[in-house]
């Protein structure tokens, strides 16, 4: 059962006015094999915002996290994230992403705590075991924390995937549907999150097909199709159209 | 234009060598008329390593730089060196038969050393037939080809030192031109050679550099055609 | 902190959980086992039943075993990280990307340490070489060697994991490099057990070292390239 209040590690992140945009992202494009899935996308997302990317399958909404989280190269295109470059400035990046895939990046054959263990120390977290075993509290797996996680549901691998997530001290958090696969119970955990978030400034992307129970969390949307944005809505979170076509030279090449 | 002047020059060259190589300068007092094939064997054996050395360093500024035109080079360089490599190869089995009396001799440093080369030049062409996308192709070929670049003088001094300690006479190894007290039509012979070689690669590697960017320019045309296609049709949903 | 002390720590743990998840799950170091043995069987077959030959082709042997069995090693150790994308998050961390490798690398010559061992008994048992006094220098000359095959595995595991084809890609990439290392090590290995009467074996062991070195500090430079996606 989830506790009420979910320890989120304070962060010094400075008030709304003097942060830069979290996300910038100017014409990012990126192809597979030639295919584009994303085609020239411009966001701005401004700091402590709770953003919705929402959109159908192969809408690019996986890509575009992807690549805010220095996990994949654009194409074309630029972004910075807190003002940082992705292209020049990933090693600096890294310790303030947090992202949360499709994959959980979970090792089988560790049990919960060892994992969440490990992660700890690949993210210097202080305190560590302590640390550990509150979060494995917040979101509801204290008991099975010596079990392997391999013996775990895909819901549960969501959830200390999660906890992973809140040993770090990230200012940007990247989930991409979060809300699949998992239960009830966990639903209202995200939803915790999402809230605790919100109090430390922490600016976050989902990605969804529908945003029904997290509707009062968010705080502005986007919407995406075929690799473009295709409308937006709410606060927090502006967008404008690819670059326009130039005689000879359509796109700006920026890699 | 330039580079079509520079293919006849390097194609007049090695046949002009290739005349002296066979007819004019004297055999060997020793080997005898298979001792010519050296000539373009050494020849060879050089670019073959060149040309790798060019495929690490090439592989080095695209982690350093990012442009695809090293990678371009990259390509290049290691094409061009697998054919003088087995061409080199070749030639020190067709040398070694006549005058060692087998094709293939173990503690020669030049040939074991040449072979493995092959293998690395196999090794960095499939690797980079495995990867579609241009920039992921080129760092892990950059990081393959510097590696192995590194091996190649391991791999030499070693064969070197097994040979040095087993004392086993080899006889007459290609190098005895490179002397100094070598008879100087042989020395020329070798240098004129080389250079009429070294043409040719220059020529080749232009031509193959070129043939690359064409390639990487229609892809990347088509990338941005793809694009151009998705936001078209958004725009008129 | 200091950052060297760091990122050893890093490493260390890397390669603590890379053992711990072998020891648990996948069996890799009896599989890998099981594979050398059936391998010095095989040799036996081929080359038998003269016992002198075989003693005289045991350095040989043995290294051939271990290098085939380090290519299966490096292979699975790089395998735990297909879990789930594990590899991706592994990328993710802010740690310096040497210490990922220094810490597979780690966990890797571990498993060739214990490799080398099992598979320098078995041979010294099946080809009928006595160790005796050439205890000392065959140990050194196993532990540079499975040095030099665990630095060069890990970093051609690291490319090829994500590579389609890669069961053959990784020993069509990895054998060519070993090629030194294979015949420094059989050499000192022969030399050692003859109680190297031309005195080579340091000349042998010194080739050992330097590819080592050599080999480690590319792995150590570039890995972190191989973790890019593009």
């Amino acid at each position: 059962m989830p506790r009420t209040t979910i320890y989120v590690s304070p962060r010094s992140l400075g008030s709304h006015d003097q942060r830069p945009p979290a996300v910038v992202t100017t014409d990012l494009a990126r192809l597979f094999a030639g295919r584009p899935a994303l085609a020239g996308v411009s966001l701005t997302v401004e700091p402590g915002r709770a953003i919705a990317l929402l959109g159908p399958n192969g809408a690019g909404k996986t890509t575009l996290l992807r690549i805010l989280s220095t996990a994949l190269r654009p194409s074309y295109g630029s972004g910075q994230v807190d003002g940082l470059d992705l292209g020049r400035d990933v090693d600096a990046i890294r310790p303030r992403i947090a992202y949360l895939s499709h994959a959980t990046g979970l090792y089988d054959d560790l049990t919960a705590r060892e994992n969440l263990a490990f992660a700890a120390t690949m993210l210097a977290t202080p305190h560590a075991e302590v640390r550990v075993d509150r979060a494995l509290e917040d979101v509801g797996l204290i008991g099975r924390r010596r079990d392997l996680v391999r013996t775990f549901s895909a819901g549960m691998r969501k959830r200390l995937a999660l906890a992973r997530i809140l040993l770090g001290e990230a200012s940007l958090v990247l989930l991409d549907e979060p809300m699949a696969a998992l239960d009830d119970e966990a639903m209202s955990l995200v939803q915790q999150l999402l809230g605790a978030w919100r109090e430390v400034g922490v600016t976050v992307l989902v990605a969804a097909h529908s945003i029904e129970r997290l509707e009062s969390h968010l705080d502005g949307r986007v919407i995406m199709e075929r690799g473009l944005v295709t409308a937006v809505a709410g606060n927090g979170v502006t967008s404008h159209a690819p670059a326009p076509l130039v005689a000879g030279h359509p796109l700006t090449v920026t890699r | 234009m330039k580079t079509r002047i520079l293919g006849w020059v390097a194609f007049v060259a090695v046949a002009v060598m290739a005349l002296v190589a066979l007819f004019l300068v004297p055999a060997d007092l020793n080997q005898g008329d298979a001792q010519r094939i050296m000539y373009p064997h050494v020849a060879s054996a050089w670019l073959a390593y060149l040309s790798f050395g060019v495929t690490a360093l090439a592989g080095i500024c695209w982690l350093w730089r990012r442009d695809l035109r090293f990678d371009s080079v990259a390509l290049s360089g290691a094409e061009i060196g697998v054919m003088f490599t087995a061409f080199a190869i070749w030639g020190g089995m067709m040398w070694g038969r006549p005058v060692w009396g087998v094709f293939w001799q173990w503690e020669d440093p030049r040939l074991t050393t040449t072979a493995l080369l092959l293998a690395l030049y196999a090794g960095y062409l499939l690797l980079r037939r495995l990867t579609d996308d241009p920039e992921r192709r080129a760092t892990r070929a950059a990081i393959v080809g510097i590696v192995a670049a590194v091996d190649i003088p391991i791999v030499h001094f070693s064969v070197e030192w097994w040979r040095g300690l087993h004392q086993t006479a080899t006889i007459g190894s290609p190098d005895k031109i490179l002397n100094p007290a070598a008879p100087v039509p042989f020395v020329l012979t070798l240098v004129g050679m080389v250079l009429a070689f070294t043409l040719t690669w220059t020529y080749l590697m232009i031509r193959r550099y070129q043939l690359a960017q064409a390639d990487l320019g229609r892809e990347e045309s088509a990338r941005v055609e793809r694009i151009m296609e998705a936001r078209a049709a958004e725009a008129t949903r | 902190m200091t950052a060297l002390r760091y990122e050893a720590r890093l490493a260390l743990a890397i390669a603590a959980k890379d053992a711990r998840a072998e020891m648990r799950g996948r069996q890799a170091v009896v599989s890998t086992l099981f594979f050398a043995a059936v391998v010095l069987l095989l040799f036996g077959f081929a080359l038998g039943p003269d016992r002198a030959r075989l003693a005289e082709a045991a350095p040989g042997l043995l290294w051939l075993a271990l290098v085939f069995a380090g290519v299966l090693a490096v292979s699975r150790l790089h395998l735990i990280e297909t879990d789930d994308g594990a590899l991706e998050q592994l990328a993710l961390y802010p740690v310096p990307r040497r210490a990922i490798y220094a810490g597979k690398a780690l966990a890797g010559l571990a498993v060739m340490a214990v490799l080398g061992l099992v598979v320098l008994g078995a041979v010294a048992v099946l080809f009928g070489t006595s160790i005796g006094s050439a205890i000392v220098p065959l140990l050194a000359t196993l532990m540079l060697g499975v040095v030099g095959i665990a630095a060069v595995g890990t970093f051609y595991a690291g490319l090829t994991v994500r590579l389609r084809a890669r069961e053959v890609m990784l020993p069509l990439l990895m054998l060519p490099i070993l090629a030194p290392l294979l015949l420094g090590a059989v050499k000192a290995t022969a030399a050692a057990l003859a109680g190297d009467p031309f005195g080579e074996l340091g000349a042998w062991l010194q080739l050992l070292v330097a590819f080592d070195v050599i080999m480690l500090t590319a792995g150590l430079a570039t890995y972190g390239y191989l973790l890019e996606d593009g």
